[in-house]
């Protein structure tokens, strides 16, 4: 896949071209390849094709997380308002014609923001008033913010040039592999290694959080904590993902529920080839979505397109399977 | 030895007392049944017994030690709970379900390695499930789901079972099998509670002389004696609230 997704696109480069270009770059020698082939491929290609990858399986690995952690085959790693906080901060960030770096520090916050904001208070509504599922209440505080968010995109859309920053907006909120710089890699990309590191360690202990709290506690589990550092480690993943490429949605969702329909919900097996999958199927995507067409399809099209099926036959097959 | 005691438990939420003074103690090899009407506080006390929940006073002893100079994970390897309803866990094979009782006994960071695993199969096979490793917890009929959250109890090594309501919504068959499981738990020293609404499964767990019922009242009072004596109809009536004359006629 990965040198399909080197090759393919429109400045195509044989594989025989490809490995004369990746032993020129190591002993330092002449590719026999085109002109510009290797700036294509080490500045342009390879960083979009290592973030489409990355990025994959952030969003995999943080669904297949929020998943267990709410109970549920059926979220995204959105639930908590990551994405919408996210995208709030990049289209003020476009609004107000700041640099691409900042927007994308701006959407990283947004995402971070959002998160704690929506667990905070879900947190205190438990503490205060006893006695209420932690989960749902999370769930529904998630809601209410981001539609508070949503509204406020909308308003920025609203007040947005609609010459230069509504088509930015637009296309940011779409999502994009095009313009993904070796600099933008450098920093989501140890983001989203380091926050994939806890859930990595902790993988069979978060199978405790599919369980009741009652149960998980009676069990010796500190719940509270699992669940935060579940909760940081997924949004840090999403949030890495979303600052870089804007929102890519169904990849988290679709991705996982296939993974745990196919090996089983024990997360051991099901975060390493939800990521794998994640990853890959990314990877497939964005190469379809920049080779099929004269215009790049954005990969958020792409992967509801592939998507919306995808999850109708998944429902279909939980429904077999609760029978 | 008593194992656990409860020393002038008051249990509640902090704006809601829902029983106070309850006192007894159990050991290695005794039964004790808890009946009371919907509301009375079954799961409070449990929930209030296994750490989950302050006491609003008194003392919960394990060994004779406070469970709240004690670590969850600590009780947790002393008591196991099997809750009234079993999850709908995700696709979870019952292997799976069973070795999340070892994590008391693991480091966070730890996997269940091949001695859990063992331990984990024994319980099954103790149980009568042996055979239903591979199976998927989701596709069990409820009362192999019950079986196996008692397997799962019991692969936590802990000394004393909590059970709320294990009988509930089983058919009759599996009642029974549920039940005779308890009482062989039971006779091979294990420390048994167990919350139910039908006094006939009390008589049959706790039929034998150090065994106990304990019955708590909607208005939050509890008492503990001989299984047979709290069972009686003028006890029953008394605990539910409803005439004598509706037990003769049932009878």
């Amino acid at each position: 896949m990965v040198l399909l997704a080197l090759s393919v696109g429109r400045f195509p480069i044989s594989v025989a071209e490809l490995f004369s270009l990746v032993g020129a770059k190591l002993l330092d020698g002449t590719a026999n390849a085109p002109e510009n082939a290797d700036l294509v491929l080490f500045s342009i290609r390879g960083p979009r094709i290592v973030a489409a990858f990355a990025v994959g399986a952030a969003l995999a690995a943080a669904g297949a997380a929020y998943q267990n952690l709410f109970r549920n085959p059926l979220v995204s790693p959105d639930i908590l308002g990551v994405s919408s906080g996210a995208a709030l901060g990049a289209v003020l960030g476009i609004l107000m014609a700041l640099p691409i770096v900042a927007i994308q520090g701006l959407a990283f916050i947004g995402g971070l923001a959002a998160v704690a904001a929506i667990y905070l208070i879900g947190n205190s509504l438990v503490s205060k008033h006893g006695g209420h599922d932690p989960v749902l209440t999370l769930v529904l505080a998630g809601v209410v913010i981001g539609s508070l968010l949503g509204s406020g995109i909308a308003l920025t859309k609203y007040l947005a040039d609609p010459y230069n920053q509504l088509p930015a907006i637009t296309y940011w909120l779409l999502g994009s592999f095009a313009s993904i710089t070796k600099k933008d890699l450098a920093v989501a990309l140890p983001i989203i290694v380091i926050a994939a590191l806890p859930l990595i360690a902790l993988r069979w202990r978060i199978n405790l959080l599919a369980l009741p709290d009652d149960e998980a506690r009676a069990l010796g589990q500190d719940v509270g904590r699992l669940r935060l550092i579940v909760i940081v480690a997924a949004t840090l993943m999403t949030a890495a993902s979303v600052a870089i490429c804007g929102i890519v949605g169904w990849v988290g969702l679709v991705v996982p529920h296939a993974v745990r329909l196919l090996v089983g919900a024990e997360f051991s097996r099901l975060l390493p080839l939800a990521m794998l999958i994640g990853g890959t199927f990314m990877l497939m995507v964005d190469t379809i979505g920049r080779s099929i067409a004269q215009i790049e399809v954005p990969p958020g099209v792409l992967t509801a397109a592939l998507g919306t099926p995808v999850f109708i036959w998944l429902m279909a097959a939980t429904f077999r399977r609760a029978r | 030895m008593t194992l656990l005691a409860l020393d002038q438990l008051s249990i509640g939420y902090p704006r809601r007392e829902i029983a106070r003074d309850i006192t007894f103690g159990v050991s290695a090899g005794q039964a004790i049944a808890i009946l009371g009407p919907n509301g009375s506080g079954k799961t409070t006390l449990f929930r209030t017994v296994l750490g989950l929940l302050a006491p609003r006073a008194g003392r919960v002893l394990l060994d004779g030690k406070s469970i709240t100079t004690l670590s969850a994970p600590e009780i947790a390897r002393q008591i196991a709970y099997v809750p009234q309803n079993s999850a709908s866990f995700f696709n979870f094979n019952v292997l799976e379900v069973v070795e999340m009782a070892r994590a008391p006994h693991l480091s966070w960071f730890a996997q269940p390695g091949a001695a859990d695993r063992t331990i984990a199969a024994e319980s099954l096979s103790q149980v009568g499930l042996g055979e239903f490793i591979e199976r998927e917890f989701s596709e069990l009929s409820g009362g192999e789901r019950q079986l196996v959250m008692i397997a799962r109890a019991l692969a936590s090594q802990a000394k004393c079972l909590l059970l709320d309501e294990p009988t509930a919504s089983l058919d009759f068959g599996n009642r029974l099998l549920v039940l005779d499981t308890l009482v062989k738990l039971k006779q091979s020293g294990m420390t048994i509670l167990f919350t139910t609404h039908d006094p006939d499964h009390a008589r049959h767990v706790c039929r034998e002389s150090q065994d106990q019922t304990l019955t708590i009242s909607r208005a939050g009072q509890v008492s503990i004696g001989a299984t047979a004596d709290a069972l009686q109809i003028k006890a029953l009536a008394a605990l539910y609230g409803i005439d004598e004359s509706v037990f003769s006629a049932h009878r």
